[in-house]
């Protein structure tokens, strides 16, 4: 036998396996199985616009795999326009669905440039996935959704004590105690107590005739009630029970009644029906029996800190819960959202506890700004702040500042040593630029606006996402109103946001791959400028032209298909993008800090896992059609 | 319709030579020419061959691959791909360049028989080749020496092909380095036989795919406008 011959397989068959064992499913399948595959495929070209499969080609017979190139999914949307769907590219498979669901594909698959493609027969198809099992698996998991991949793995990585049905998407009533205890204002605690003595409960729900819940009375308050005699046990309980408590309607998440908990310390939420009817009561035990996962004591931990040195201290604590809520499978929008509000409530112990040491007696809204006041911070923080006061009578601007800059510059440094750096461009609360009166904001927004200076257009990504952590909120909102009008009237302003918005495109290449970050290490991404900021400016953009003063992203995009600005299908698909691109650059924060490296944003594709890698691309070419629109919009 | 398992013989008889008997000559199929049958239904050849060196009257060949375009497409299945038993021939001139040495030339396929199996898997259809003139001069040769075999195929230049239908691609000398290059080819590994082969046939795919989007559906309609373009060539020319 010729001495190359002692390889099974000839030269080309050999390529072919080369190729596949670059990629998924084949790099973990059996030689043999791979073999097969080579020697079964035919190797197909497509012209640039050529239709590869389509819904008229009837039930789908082939398995195939992108050699080289690039497919697109097409599906025409109702007004007759057509839209990419999705995107396969070299060592990817398609269309599993169909193949497995022995029907047409619904997609139209359309060549975009030259593509080449290897095609497996059915008979050879079958005789695989009945014999490889890493083949079978792919082909089953890919029917699923994309992020039902994704949530599989997270949730394949959780620990495995925490029961896989216990997550907070639960909804509320799974947790929820149904018929709780209730009872009438007018009746005496001593009755309520008894109640609660039979049921053994911690909790009584006062509930007027319409069985709405009016107040709610615990354990704790009796011990208050007692230990302070404030009233008798044959009080009417009205007087005693803390009244209006918070409520959720019933089909809420857990994830929403957590949050509740933290940002108001409490241990108890109602849930009603539509009528605001009470039908059940969740608490602080019941929602996190199961996960561990200590939220509402870290908060009320902070939240009644003593000293700052506690504080500081309880920074390693919100690190540790972050990590244990990613291993639980949380997902990126809700870890942002408690990074935020574990934020706050340092931030608003800070304040309190400086106002104990020295108030300076005047009243103030302290703002956030940016990635705070987006609620979008991940654990790579720094402080964006400032501070809006009303000058009281006799006071002159410039002698509130006097009084309020000392205080203001205290905090600053109490912040950063609670671990928000100081911010480096100088935007915090002691910068007496950003410590100003309603009035003076107003002026500034308006000089901000009709200026419309390159320097502005860095600023607008700061000023005007911003949120009032402490202090009364309406002097903010009406300022926020104004702001919003005067841009909504503005075109110019509105176009030069939107020119600026596009300005950071994803990094795609048109065909093949990345677009590597031109800083930062070689072959690396920069997460956060190219990936989440396309999403996070276009949808300022789009917010501000429509009237919507809300500064967090996902939220914007929600309120703008409320509106219907945003198609729905669209909206969705831009909300999911950009969690999966933060959850990919949190997961890598959170390596960063296991490993004791300063965070950062850059991530090598090459590192990552392939579903990761085309979760990534997929999410960045969502962020291309959101710019898209933007363009389309401002006839950019 | 046949079940993989019997392709699967099939080959490994081809291969390696479990055919209970012997082709002879007079079993061979006739070349066919190039008529109007739509490509979508024609099987055609394409062919490398590796070979002592660049002179037919004194070099040899010494390694055949070859792949088939079948149906518009290039199955796996149908491929050649064989080193032939010439431990006599001097290879120190291209050893370097095809990487067979006077090992592999000893313990290649015996030639007659290796030549007998292409013709039948050739089964007389259409050759392509790149530089179509060189193979086809060698393997006559080859073939009217060793065999006595003398009837010609009918072959076509993907290198001639090439520039009719793509007369606007920068490809310098227009070699196959320069095409590969030119539409981003993979070559598993170039100066080997079958990698070659493989490479010309997915040339001559992307150019049969643009050739049907010129209406020019079949093997006849091809040689016409491969004919029209030398016409015009040697116009120029004068």
């Amino acid at each position: 036998m010729p001495a190359e011959n002692r390889d099974p397989h000839p030269q080309n068959t050999r390529a072919i396996m080369a190729f596949l064992r670059e990629h998924n499913p084949f790099a973990s399948m059996d030689e043999d199985h791979l073999a097969h595959f080579a020697e079964h495929s035919t190797l197909r070209f497509y012209a640039d616009n050529d239709v590869v499969i389509s819904p008229d080609d009837g039930p789908v017979t082939t398995f195939n795999v992108v050699k080289q190139g690039l497919i697109r999914g097409e599906r025409e949307g109702k007004d007759g326009s057509v839209q990419t769907t999705f995107e396969i590219s070299q060592g990817e498979c398609f269309p599993l669905a169909a193949l497995i669901g022995e029907r047409p594909t619904r997609t139209l698959h359309r060549a975009a440039g030259d593509t080449f493609c290897l095609s497996l027969d059915h008979a050879s198809f079958v005789t695989l996935f009945a014999e490889s099992d890493p083949f079978r698996d792919f082909c089953l998991r890919g029917v699923s959704s994309l992020l039902d991949q994704v949530n599989q793995r997270i949730q394949s990585n959780a620990m495995a004590t925490i029961s896989p049905a216990q997550s907070l998407d639960t909804p509320l009533d799974r947790y929820a105690l149904r018929n709780p205890i209730v009872c009438s204002p007018d009746s005496p605690v001593r009755k309520a107590v008894a109640r609660m003595h039979e049921n053994n409960v911690g909790s009584v729900i006062v509930t007027n005739e319409a069985r709405q819940p009016v107040g709610i009375f615990t354990l704790h308050d009796l011990r208050t009630m007692i230990a302070e005699e404030t009233a008798s046990l044959d009080a009417s309980i009205s007087q005693v029970m803390t009244p209006d408590p918070l409520s959720l309607p019933a089909d809420k998440d857990a994830f929403s009644a957590a949050m509740l908990m933290a940002e108001h310390h409490i241990a108890h939420v109602c849930l009603t029906d539509r009528e605001g009817r009470l039908v059940g009561i969740v608490s602080q035990r019941d929602l996190f029996s199961l996960q561990r996962v200590d939220l509402v004591r870290l908060a009320r931990t902070i939240a009644t800190a003593g000293h700052l040195r506690t504080l500081v201290s309880l920074r390693s604590e919100v690190t540790r819960l972050v990590d244990t809520m990613l291993a639980h499978g949380a997902d990126s929008g809700q870890i942002v959202k408690i990074i935020t509000t574990l934020n706050d409530v340092t931030v608003r112990r800070v304040l309190e506890l400086n106002m104990a040491k020295s108030d300076p007696g005047i009243p103030f809204t302290w703002l956030t700004f940016g990635s705070e006041g987006r609620q979008e911070q991940t654990l790579l923080t720094d402080q964006d702040n400032g501070m809006l006061f009303e000058p009281p009578a006799g006071m002159s601007e410039d002698d509130v500042r006097t009084t309020l800059l000392p205080f203001a510059e205290t905090v600053n440094n109490e912040l950063a040593e609670c671990g928000f750096t100081l911010c480096k461009g100088n935007i915090m609360a002691s910068n007496p630029k950003l410590c100003l009166s309603s009035r003076e904001w107003d002026d500034w927004f308006i000089r901000f606006i009709e200026a419309s200076t390159p320097q502005n257009l860095v600023y607008s990504s700061i000023f005007l996402d911003m949120r009032a952590v402490y202090g009364p909120a309406p002097p903010l909102e009406q300022l926020q109103q104004r702001i919003v009008g005067r841009i909504r009237k503005n075109a110019l302003f509105q176009k030069m946001l939107a020119a600026n918005a596009v300005e950071r495109r994803p990094p795609l290449t048109l065909f093949r791959g990345f677009r590597y970050a031109p800083d930062g290490e070689k072959h690396t991404l920069d997460l956060k400028r190219q990936g989440l900021a396309p999403f996070v400016e276009s949808a300022r953009v789009f917010a501000l032209a429509n009237g919507i003063t809300e500064s967090n992203t996902v939220e914007r995009m929600e309120q703008l298909a409320r509106k219907g600005v945003f198609d729905r299908k669209d909206a969705n698909a831009w909300k999911e993008a950009y969690g999966l691109i933060q959850a990919i650059r949190m997961r890598a924060h959170q390596e960063q800090a296991r490993q004791d490296q300063p965070l950062h944003n850059y991530v090598n594709p090459d590192d990552l896992n392939p579903l990761d890698r085309r979760i990534l691309r997929e999410s960045f070419r969502q962020a291309q059609r959101l710019q898209h629109k933007l363009e389309l919009t401002y006839q950019l | 319709m046949t079940t993989p398992i019997d392709q699967i013989r099939h080959w490994l008889s081809q291969r390696f030579g479990t055919t209970p008997r012997r082709a002879t000559l007079d079993d061979l199929p006739l070349p066919k020419r190039p008529d109007n049958t739509d490509l979508a239904g024609q099987r055609l050849i394409v062919l490398d061959l590796e070979t002592t060196g660049l002179n037919p009257a004194r070099d040899q060949v010494i390694a055949i691959g070859a792949v088939a375009i079948d149906g518009m497409a290039i199955p796996l299945r149908d491929q050649f791909d064989l080193i032939l038993q010439r431990p006599e021939l001097d290879i120190r001139e291209t050893v370097l360049i095809h990487g067979i040495g006077p090992e592999s030339l000893r313990r290649g396929h015996e030639t007659e028989d290796a030549l007998l199996r292409l013709l039948q898997w050739m089964n007389g259809d259409p050759v392509l080749a790149f530089h179509a003139a060189f193979d086809r001069r060698f393997l006559e040769k080859a073939l009217r020496s060793r065999l006595g075999y003398n009837t010609g195929h009918t072959w076509l230049d993907v290198a001639e092909i090439l520039p009719a239908l793509f007369p606007d691609a920068r490809v310098g000398k227009g070699r196959l380095d320069d095409w590969v290059d030119w539409f981003g080819l993979n070559v598993s590994e170039r100066h080997h036989a079958a990698a070659d082969a493989m490479a010309t046939a997915e040339l001559a795919l992307i150019a049969l795919r643009y050739a049907r989007k010129k209406n020019i559906l079949s093997l006849a309609a091809l040689n016409d406008a491969l004919r029209v373009g030398r016409r015009i060539q040697q116009l120029k020319n004068h």
